[in-house]
């Protein structure tokens, strides 16, 4: 079918289309492609790959931890402010990361409400932590599977868990084995989401946990370091962003662009 | 009673109040048009909704009891079978619930499997089967949590009008040999007279008759139960006549039919066959006409129920016509009164042995 577009229309959305593909192209370009894998498995490279792996993968499991259950309450639990917890927990997603950090110290650092109380019992110290970058990563990632899952529990047929309840079953048996396989699907998109945004966390990171290399400077953060002293180092680093970014675009197709 | 049912259950502005007991070894069905509230009463009973007032199993209250701990087992509607587990597993579901190790309960599901659906594959996913099989899987997922009572809702709704003789044959052997109290929920009379011992009509969230098929038959309390059950009903052997035409022997009377032309061998006994009182004339004398039915006899009753006057005839056999108050007024139909009845040959349905009728 042939459409008739305002010529006008045409020159902006390929402007926009540009303007999206031209850092990306840069980036392509200017890669010092000749020694990308030996600026990539350098020593300072390599720590910072795995510490993003580390970091990002961690707060994954947090976030899939603390948010699957809580979307559970959201989609099934009735009671006053649900909807209040809800727009909290999002937060994060529209909150800008560097706010987040400052909020994160006041809660956790050294001398924050609960971090100081963490630090004189159990003698945890946040930040500068390998520990503190997985919770900053975790409180921007979190709301990505919260929103997914309960996206999932809330499209799921009551009947099923009122079937499984009267063959027997105690709500835990029933969430094991007949409304997680069937969230499933939502539930690995929700964390898929999540650890993307794990791995490319910077603001909140650096400004709760650090920036200290081989604890807390995951990848981005060393982007950011690298690019004052060692331009193609930063571009051979941000292209494995890049690169992961596709992945997580490939595997969420669907779901992302909404057509098969 | 074991099973002693009186609920009420708000659904929206609605309230849905259902009492009614179920012996041992009976099979109830509560029978009500869509939207009567039957469904609201089977989750009452399960755990599954909202309900006040009172429901006992051999004399236990079950209310504030959890569904998973009352011992009530339900074949849904559609099934509701898990759809990321195969059909062996959702059948071993109740049993690995109650905590059996999972080789052992899907020795045991195996089992059930082969009674209730033998054709069906126990490796496959639910979501593959047809309406019949997956009815079939649903029965032996219940079956197999062992319960004290059985739980039938609308067993027939997704199921394929060939498929459904087979199914129904299965079950009422099912039913027969399943101890405790059993409840079937549905809409369509054929089910309810061919597997329940005694009928609950359910009208707008009210039970508006209790009795036996035949109890409910022969004094209808309302113009839905009326159409429902108030059919006449008849047994016997039938025989060749002329060309095209049998005779349905009663023991008490004969009726011209048309002949089935999947029927080659005469005489076939346990014929049924049914005919709606609409279809019935009544005539003050003798008629003659096309009508090949032609009985004659004494009013026995005459009753009105919803705009209609349902006339008992004592003929041979008996008969209930129904007819408007309007004519039996011109006719002056009132007991005692002799009048013929007629009806056509084609107006009577038969239902031979090994198939199922639509509709009675």
């Amino acid at each position: 079918m042939h459409r008739r577009l305002p010529l006008s229309f045409v020159v902006l959305g390929v402007i926009g289309a540009a303007f999206v593909a031209l850092p990306v192209v840069g980036l392509a370009l200017r890669a010092p492609w000749g020694r990308i894998v030996e600026i990539l498995t350098g020593p300072g490279a390599r720590t910072a790959l795995r510490l993003s792996l580390e970091v990002s993968l961690l707060a994954t499991l947090c976030s899939v931890v603390f948010g699957v259950p809580l979307a559970w309450i959201l989609a099934r639990g009735r009671f006053r402010g649900r909807a209040v917890v809800r727009a909290l927990v999002i937060l994060p997603l529209v909150l800008p990361p560097v706010v987040a950090g400052v909020g994160l110290l006041q809660a956790l650092g050294r001398r924050g409400i609960v971090g100081s109380w963490l630090e004189r019992v159990a003698g945890i110290q946040l930040t500068f932590t390998t520990a503190g970058a997985v919770v900053a990563a975790t409180f921007v990632s979190i709301p990505l599977v919260v929103l997914s899952a309960e996206a999932g529990f809330r499209s799921l047929d009551p009947r099923f868990e009122r079937a499984a309840a009267v063959l027997g079953a105690k709500p835990g048996y029933t969430l094991r084995r007949v409304v997680l396989p069937m969230v499933a699907p939502q539930l690995v998109a929700g964390a898929v989401l999540a650890w993307a945004r794990a791995l490319g966390e910077f603001g909140a990171t650096i400004t709760f946990a650090g920036n200290l290399e081989g604890r807390t400077q995951t990848v981005p953060l060393a982007v950011f370091q690298t690019l004052q002293t060692d331009q193609e180092g930063a571009i051979a680093l941000s292209l494995v962003l890049v690169l992961l970014s596709i992945c997580v675009l490939v595997a969420l197709r669907d779901r992302i662009t909404g057509t098969g | 009673m074991p099973l002693d049912v009186d609920v009420e259950v708000g659904r929206g502005a609605r309230t849905i109040a259902v009492a009614f007991a179920v012996e041992d070894g009976e099979t109830v069905a509560l029978l009500g048009p869509n939207g009567a509230g039957k469904t609201s009463a089977l989750e009452a009973i399960a755990g599954i909704a909202d309900a006040t007032g009172r429901v006992t199993l051999n004399g236990r209250s079950l209310m504030g009891v959890p569904p998973e701990r009352r011992g009530i087992g339900v074949a849904f509607q559609d099934g509701v079978l898990f759809p990321k587990l195969s059909v062996l597993e959702n059948v071993a579901f109740p049993l690995r619930a109650a905590g059996a190790g999972r080789d052992d309960a899907r020795d045991e599901a195996r089992a059930v499997l082969r009674d209730v659906a033998p054709t069906v594959d126990d490796a496959g996913r639910p979501t593959t089967l047809s309406g019949g099989e997956r009815q079939r899987v649903a029965l032996a997922r219940a079956l197999a949590a062992k319960p004290a009572v059985l739980l039938l809702d609308e067993p027939f709704a997704a199921v394929d009008a060939e498929a459904k003789p087979e199914l129904r044959a299965m079950l009422r052997q099912t039913l027969a040999s399943f101890p405790g109290p059993r409840v079937l929920v549905t809409h369509d009379p054929v089910e309810a007279m061919t597997l329940a011992d005694r009928l609950v009509l359910l009208e707008d969230g009210r039970v508006t008759q209790a009795g036996t098929p035949e109890e409910v038959r022969r004094r209808p309390a309302t113009r839905y139960a009326a159409e429902l059950v108030g059919t006449n009903l008849f047994t016997g052997e039938l025989v060749p006549d002329e060309e095209g035409v049998g005779l349905l022997r009663t023991g008490s009377g004969e009726l011209t039919v048309v002949w089935p032309d999947r029927i080659a061998v005469a005489p076939v006994p346990d014929v049924r066959a049914t005919l709606s009182p609409a279809e019935i004339a009544l005539h003050t004398e003798e008629p003659h006409g096309s009508a090949r039915n032609v009985f004659h006899g004494a009013v026995e009753e005459v009753a009105t129920v919803g705009g209609r006057a349902r006339v008992r005839l004592r003929t041979a056999p008996p008969l209930v016509a129904e007819i408007t108050p309007g004519s039996a007024e011109r006719l002056g139909i009132v007991p005692g009164r002799e009048v013929w009845a007629s009806c056509k040959a084609v107006e009577i349905r038969l239902m031979v042995p090994g198939e199922e009728p639509d509709t009675l």
